[in-house]
């Protein structure tokens, strides 16, 4: 068979796939928004113990391999009676994983953000949650874009260690083509290509959003003050 | 204690330190309706935590304040709402940076005072006007001088109706070719009739509007007065030798 033949085959099938991937990425990364916006604004602002909760979190998760995580709450909570299926094992463990990470972008994010700003809010009579709702969070969104790019390609590549829960996600479909057609190079090369025309896309998308909420006037402030 | 009617600010025996060095030692001062006051003393005396711990965006340690015979540092006191009518204005201006000029005045309008984006938007225009500022009404701070950003400032404060402004160093972040606007709102401020308490080294200013000049040094008030009294025969040789360096660089 040449390689067009089986293109004409694989490319459908791996696309399936990369739907998958994509599912579990954006699931991921929606869970781990949830879990980093809150989780930030606790390590910036919160309680000493709720500081340290958020730190310890961050430790554990950047500390062990996402496969780790993942064979935890698939194979590992089963032995106390919980049971998830594969897909839902995945969201919870990348979740959970992108969480810590988008944490950290987070915080960096807000602490990016000079005192003066949260000062400013408090001395016109916002309370707390107003300043940062109003003052903090549209600044840290729009700073947090260039590392969160940075966490959506590794989200996309991390999710193919679902192979590994046989998820039939992009790597799996791969494994089934090589196995039936016996041409790994081909097969492999090709799934690398996708995953860099999509990564491609998507950094460049997310780079056109960054443009775009860029506050006008800022590139020029911030020359200013260095 | 019952602080006078015509009292603005009343401050007793504040006290607050930064680790182990004590930054205010027991300063009390009061401030009538009207009155423009001004701050003076060598840096690190803790004229801007004076400032900082009128509106309780420093917390003192002891003592006691009160705007409007409200008592602020009574935990009891709704600090948000006290807040709303003390006019605070930094060194480093702090508008916010993600929002036009016009959205920076407004904010606090529709946010705080719950106004309707209408209203606020008329009023926030006054208030640009009111600094010289109302063709820049569409500019980010970005966009502007560090003058126009301590106008906007001045107008973002200005437009919550405030009973008191607390300048702390308003100008000593500028070009000195950009002070003298940020100085021409102040004055016309003052000539209105605004309450104001102003950390500044600014001593022409102090001279022409000021009904008062405080000198404070090590945490305490040394000397105050009258500016033609401060300025011209200081009882202190201290407050005579501190004068005499800042009006040698001014």
């Amino acid at each position: 068979m040449d390689y067009i033949t089986y293109l004409s085959i694989a490319i459908p099938k791996l696309f399936a796939g990369l739907l998958i991937s994509f599912k579990v990425t954006f699931v991921s990364l929606g869970i781990g928004l949830l879990i980093g916006v809150p989780a930030a604004f606790a390590r910036v602002y919160g309680p000493k113990w709720m500081k340290n909760l958020v730190i310890a979190f961050i430790e554990v998760i950047r500390g062990t391999p996402a496969l780790v995580q993942l064979f935890l709450v698939y194979y590992g909570l089963p032995q106390f009676g919980v049971t998830f299926s594969a897909l839902t094992s995945a969201y919870i463990a990348l979740g959970l994983n992108s969480g810590a990470y988008q944490t950290e972008y987070f915080r960096g994010a807000i602490q990016a953000i000079s005192s003066g700003q949260m000062e400013a809010a408090r001395s016109i009579g916002m309370t707390r949650m107003q300043a940062i709702r109003l003052v903090i969070l549209p600044q840290a969104f729009r700073l947090v874009i260039p590392a969160w790019s940075n966490e959506v390609v590794s989200m996309i590549k991390i999710s193919s260690i679902l192979y590994l829960v046989a998820v039939p996600e992009m790597m799996t479909v791969a494994r089934e083509l090589y196995a039936r057609y016996f041409n790994p190079f081909q097969t492999y090369i090709t799934v690398g290509v996708v995953y860099l025309i999509i990564i491609s896309i998507i950094t460049y998308l997310l780079g056109s959003i960054e443009k775009k909420m860029k506050i006008p006037g800022m590139e020029l402030d911030k020359r200013s003050m260095q | 204690m019952d602080p006078k009617t015509n009292s603005i600010i009343k401050i007793e025996d504040l006290h607050k330190s930064y680790g182990q060095e004590e930054v205010l030692k027991g300063v009390s001062m009061e401030i009538a309706e009207r009155e423009v006051v001004i701050l003076v003393g060598p840096s690190g005396t803790g004229k801007s935590t004076l400032l900082r711990c009128i509106n309780q965006l420093t917390t003192p340690d002891s003592g006691h304040v009160w705007v409007r015979d409200v008592e602020l540092t009574d935990p009891k006191t709704n600090i948000d709402l006290a807040r709303q009518h003390i006019g605070m204005v930094f060194q480093s201006f702090n508008l916010f940076n993600h929002l036009t000029a016009l959205d920076n005045v407004m904010l606090g309008l529709i946010h705080v005072l719950k106004q309707d984006k209408e209203a606020a938007r008329e009023k926030a225009m006054l208030e640009l006007e009111r600094v010289g500022l109302a063709n820049k009404h569409m500019n980010y701070p970005g966009q502007l001088s560090g003058g126009q950003k301590q106008r906007v400032a001045i107008a973002r404060s200005l437009a919550m109706e405030p009973v008191v402004m607390l300048f702390d160093e308003p100008t000593s972040a500028l070009d000195p070719e950009l002070i003298g606007e940020v100085l021409v709102v102040m004055k016309d401020l003052a000539l209105e009739g605004m309450t104001m308490l102003c950390v500044t080294h600014e001593i022409g200013f102090a001279r022409d509007v000021s009904t008062r000049i405080v000198f404070m040094e090590h945490g305490n008030i040394v000397e105050q007065g009258p500016p033609s009294k401060i300025l011209n025969n200081p009882s202190l040789e201290r407050t005579k030798q501190f004068l005499g360096k800042i009006s040698d660089l001014h």
